[in-house]
């Protein structure tokens, strides 16, 4: 991956792509989340996503895609810590599969571009009938979110975990804020984001020369102020906090959100992801193989973690009944790891399976792009997969367990039926 | 469609029949560092019924996901923990009409993740203890289905259109069939379909040929195998419904809806059907569609409507779900926009697009490694090979799609289920 500066915070990269049948362009837009504008955020890749100014209708959009063999245009937005990202990328065909000699991957660049810095706008805000229409969607987004109970005990958790602080923002926004955005605050989050954003406009398999040139115009004509991203950091640690919240269902589903007290570096990064694998991240983890397998506590029991945030996230789905023991289960096998032995064969077990993981990052597009950007917003040194895979390869019992004894217990969330009795 | 050589390229794979009967696909990726594998037999939870030399057997629902799961183990202990040894992230899953059991690893690894694949699969050992053992986590699995809404609308939808086949069945079954299961039941499936003649192994990534043969010969599938004698048995199910409507109560935010229309069975190693059952859905109701376009701009559906559909032994059916307010104001619409295409003719316009559309979807399904062995893989189990179905997308006419629609999504042969937000205290 090749990284240049094209104009003040915003880049091109260029990664190579010859083997795939397919190329991708994606524009990055990162800047810092703020609260008071965390709905009309979320609402914007909605609109965004509905047309341009070169074609502002959704079904002709759809259409347009359609001649291009079914290009996938996608406008979406994720948090980074307390940072925002929107992300704009177009994924198509590349020419030589044209069946008629069509020049895909230009038009696939206008689409990118267009739909990031022509809006179509009526008069100088969004089209109030199109913020209407997707103002709805968000809403009845927001009520859905219930539907996944697994995710929803998740955010749940989170919501208790990060509170008011800024990497606790909601991603898609609050559900009584979203009748109050108007085009014209809709359109000044855009314009406000154009400035603030730092751009990185990534060239998967295209024609780099072709993007840097036509980024570079779209950036002439702005009014740009880059703001500083807000850096990476932690929850302090606290007492363990326990919620409780009863629904109609039939699998219990308990969340566990633990601190490291500060976010971790990209020095740390390789003992993080064997700890997380050891921990509780694959099929031969302690999670995996006690919790579920022999004491048969949950169907899922798996550990994630975030560096930007340093939290780790425990999430399970379990019996009613077995709520207590599964937690206790679950602090115990961390425990077993902080204070107890680790075998060197469940060790070298997990960094195989983290090494071919890593090997087949270079197999997908979206795999591809999605390493090279999060490494650039981990805002260290950008490690290529085979970087990351040496890195892996020197990490040592020890180096995992002082990574595990880092987390101390914070948030946990139990979503349960109503009726649930505990087993003696 | 014109120049289809460079997609045709773009598909390409070996394909060889063992002398066990094994069908092998495989196709090597140059610059690819990763290899996937699948291995898969006809054996789904349809697959209810069957004799076996002769004797009939009838299976409770959730056999084959349930033997899935068994496959994993053996005398030794568990194949996670060979695999384990090479690093490979394996899995399985069971659908209506196959159980594929599968791998990713990296190119170095690949010959002896094969080595544990091909040794794993239709080689399992049971006892009453490791069955009881699994019926306790399967229940698991099946009560987080039963909080999943789109699940339990697509088993509900099924039993309202069906009034015997068995993809009325919930795949996993329930936890009281799952307990009928003893160590005899698993061993007759093993021996009725898990024999290399009705399976297929899809090998794609950093690999040869030559590779992937010579571990089909270390697993002995190179070998002349006996054809078992098994036969699977289809109940009768006449064209009507068995129920018009269904409406349960969930904790959902918003009330989720499925349309489903019931046709008559095709035979599955004919592309054409199922092509033509992808065009309809796009037709009818993608998102280039003026009734999608009037759903969405008057909020009665959210961007996840959509139709899919099953052709599975038996079975053929068209699903339209999504979530609304008003599910039967969008049931309303539905019908009389299929009306006003049968009436008008789809647009010559629509039709190429939907066609290209597909077309640049299909070579995007090949792109990696994973998708490319299931594309492969679930071709060949119908009997056919992806270039068929290449050619059969080029050449279907405006003309074909006009008359399927003629003929199929009959009114009288459909079905709604509608699940409602339970009120607070009840489900």
């Amino acid at each position: 991956m090749e990284r240049k500066q094209i104009a003040p915070a915003a880049y091109l990269c260029r990664i190579g792509a010859e083997k795939f049948n397919q190329c991708r362009v994606a524009l990055h837009f990162q800047y810092p989340a703020r609260r008071d504008r965390a709905t009309a955020d979320a609402l914007l890749p909605l609109v965004l996503e509905r047309g341009f100014a070169d074609c502002p209708d959704m079904t002709e959009l759809s259409r347009r895609l359609a001649r291009l063999y079914g290009a996938d245009l996608t406008v979406e937005t994720a948090m980074n810590g307390a940072n925002r990202v929107l992300t704009v990328s177009v994924t198509g065909l590349k020419d030589e599969l044209a069946l008629e000699g069509e020049a895909l991957s230009r038009q696939y660049a206008a689409l990118a571009l267009g739909v990031a810095f022509h809006p179509y706008l009526v008069g100088d805000t969004f089209d109030p009938e199109a913020v209407e229409i997707e103002k709805d969607k968000l809403k009845k987004q927001l009520e859905a979110q219930v539907n996944n109970k697994r995710s929803y005990c998740v955010r749940q958790a989170r919501r208790r975990y990060f509170g008011s602080s800024p990497a606790g923002i909601e991603r898609d926004g609050y559900p009584e804020e979203v009748e109050g955005i108007t085009p014209a605050a809709l359109t000044q989050a855009y314009r406000e984001m154009l400035r603030a954003a730092t751009i990185d406009l990534m060239a998967v398999g295209a024609d780099g020369d072709m993007l840097a040139e036509l980024l570079a115009g779209e950036l002439a004509g702005l009014d740009r102020q880059p703001l500083a991203l807000a850096p990476a950091s932690a929850m302090p640690r606290q007492e363990p906090a326990l919620f409780e919240e009863n629904m109609e269902m039939e699998q219990a589903k308990l969340c566990l959100l633990f601190t490291a007290g500060r976010p971790t570096g990209t020095e740390e990064m390789a003992a993080c992801r064997l700890a997380m694998s050891l921990f509780g991240g694959s099929a031969t983890s302690r999670l995996f193989l006690n919790v579920r397998e022999k004491q048969s506590l949950c169907y899922y029991c798996g550990a994630t973690y975030s560096s930007v945030t340093g939290t780790m996230s425990v999430d399970s789905g379990i019996q009613p009944q077995n709520a207590a023991r599964a937690e206790a289960a679950i602090l115990k096998e961390l425990k077993d790891l902080c204070e107890g032995p680790i075998t060197q064969e469940e060790l070298e077990d997990c960094r195989r399976g983290l090494l071919s993981g890593l090997g087949s990052v270079e197999d997908t597009l979206s795999g591809l792009e999605n390493w090279y950007y999060t490494e650039i917003c981990r805002d260290g040194a950008v490690d290529s997969p085979a970087q990351a895979r040496a890195a892996l390869e020197a990490v040592t019992a020890d180096q995992v367990r002082q990574v595990l004894r880092m987390f101390s217990l914070s948030v946990r969330y139990l979503l349960t039926p109503k009726e649930a009795q505990e087993d003696a | 469609m014109r120049n289809l050589t460079q997609a045709k390229k773009a598909c390409s794979y070996s394909q060889t029949r063992l002398p066990s009967g094994l069908t092998v696909l495989v196709r090597p990726m140059p610059g690819y560092s990763t290899v996937h594998a699948e291995y898969a037999t006809r054996f789904g939870s349809v697959y209810d019924r069957f004799e076996l030399e002769g004797k009939p057997v009838a299976l409770p629902a959730g056999v084959a996901h349930f033997l899935e799961h068994k496959m994993f183990e053996s005398e030794e202990g568990d194949a996670f923990c060979l695999y384990a040894k090479t690093g490979a992230n394996a899995n399985a899953y069971t659908s209506f009409d196959k159980t594929c059991y599968l791998f990713t690893s990296s190119g170095e690894k690949a010959e002896a993740s094969l080595d544990i694949l091909l040794n794993m699969v239709g080689k399992p050992y049971f006892t009453e203890a490791t069955i009881a053992k699994e019926q306790g986590i399967i229940g698991q699995e099946i009560k987080m289905y039963e909080d999943s809404p789109d699940w339990r609308l697509l088993v509900g939808l099924c039993g309202c259109l069906y009034h015997t086949h068995p993809v009325k069945n919930d795949i996993a079954g329930s936890v009281e069939s799952i307990a009928q299961i003893t160590p005899e039941m698993l061993y007759a499936c093993t021996s009725a379909f898990y024999s290399p003649g009705n399976m297929v192994l899809a090998v794609a990534g950093d690999i040869t040929e030559a590779q992937v043969l010579e571990a089909c010969r270390r697993a002995g599938l190179t070998q002349p195998a006996p054809l078992p004698d098994a036969r699977a048995i289809w109940p009768k199910e006449p064209l009507t419904v068995a129920k018009s409507r269904l409406e349960f109560e969930m904790a959902v935010a918003k009330p989720c809806f499925g349309i489903g229309f019931k046709e008559a069975p095709a035979p599955l190693d004919d592309p054409c059907r199922e092509i033509l059952c992808d065009l309809l859905s796009e037709v009818i109701c993608g998102d280039m569609t003026p009734l999608y376009r009037r759903l969405y701009d008057e909020g009665l559906v959210n961007p996840e409507f959509g139709c899919e559909y099953l052709c599975l032994p038996g079975c053929c059916c068209l699903l339209f779900t999504g979530e609304s307010e008003d599910p039967d104001r969008v049931r309303q619409l539905l019908m009389a926009e299929i009306d006003r295409l049968r009436r008008e003719g789809v647009e010559e316009e629509l039709f190429t697009l939907c066609k290209h559309q597909m077309y640049g979807r299909f070579l995007q399904d090949l792109e990696n490694v994973d998708d490319a062995c299931g594309a492969m893989m679930g071709s060949a189990l119908k009997g056919r090979a992806l270039a068929d179905e290449l050619e059969a997308l080029a050449a279907l006419t405006k003309a074909d799609l006009d008359q399927a629609l003629a003929d199929m999504l009959a009114a009288e042969r459909s079905a709604m289920v509608v699940v409602r937000p339970a009120k607070e205290g009840e489900e």
